[in-house]
């Protein structure tokens, strides 16, 4: 299962402080997200597996608590949101 | 994804991600008022394409391009019940599609825009689960 964001032209993302906007022009609803969501979203611009997406954020970032269920999850939520696909 | 925000070349020191703990939620949605008074997700429908452009075929990224282009196809013959679109969305297949047809009009229904036939139903099946 490969998982890919909804095209970067589609999303408007506006960074509020620690939070960021993301305005999906599809759908014409805004979402408010914390990170790690920018970042997931950045990183999911090329389809990715869990655990391709977990190796390439490990290589990216320091990420001290690299669970592939909280992953999983995170991803599950984006999907929810209609920001991210499976591919 | 935004334009400005780039990570400076050879940095040394890396940037802390936490994913977050199961359970915790990331995202808050606000919705806009259009989808809620939307009519059933079940009974809506999306025409591919919108009949303003109708004729058109369908690329496989969802565009829209002349008939008779290489690797595209053509329009569907009935519009798509919300549904079916929905489950489409989260990697089903849409009824009387094979796969690479399905994702081609499900990749074209994610770029409808406000004012767009059926836009209204995707706007309102793209509600947060709960």
């Amino acid at each position: 299962m490969r998982y890919v964001a909804v095209d970067s032209s589609a999303l408007r993302i506006a960074p509020l402080d620690t939070l960021s906007a993301i305005y999906h022009r599809a759908s014409g609803i805004t979402h408010i997200v914390d990170s790690p969501v920018p970042e997931l979203l950045a990183a999911l611009a090329q389809p990715r597996t869990v655990d391709e997406l977990l190796a390439h954020l490990s290589a990216e970032y320091d990420v001290p608590d690299a669970d592939s269920a909280a992953l999983a999850e995170r991803l599950a939520e984006l999907e929810g949101a209609g920001l991210v696909m499976r591919a | 994804m935004s334009d400005d925000s780039s990570t400076p070349e050879g940095s040394t020191r890396r940037r802390a991600l936490m994913l977050g703990a199961v359970g915790a939620s990331a995202i808050v949605s606000i919705r806009p008022a259009l989808a809620q008074a939307a009519g059933s997700v079940v009974t809506c429908e999306i025409p591919v394409p919108d009949p303003a452009r109708a004729g058109k075929y369908i690329a496989a990224d969802g565009s829209l391009v002349d008939p008779g282009t290489p690797g595209a196809f053509p329009p569907a013959s009935g519009a798509f019940k919300g549904e079916d679109v929905k489950r489409a969305l989260t990697g089903g297949q849409l009824p009387g599609t094979d796969h690479d047809r399905s994702k081609a009009y499900t990749n074209y229904i994610r770029r409808l825009q406000s004012g767009q036939s059926g836009f209204t139903c995707f706007a309102s099946l793209q509600m947060p689960r709960g």
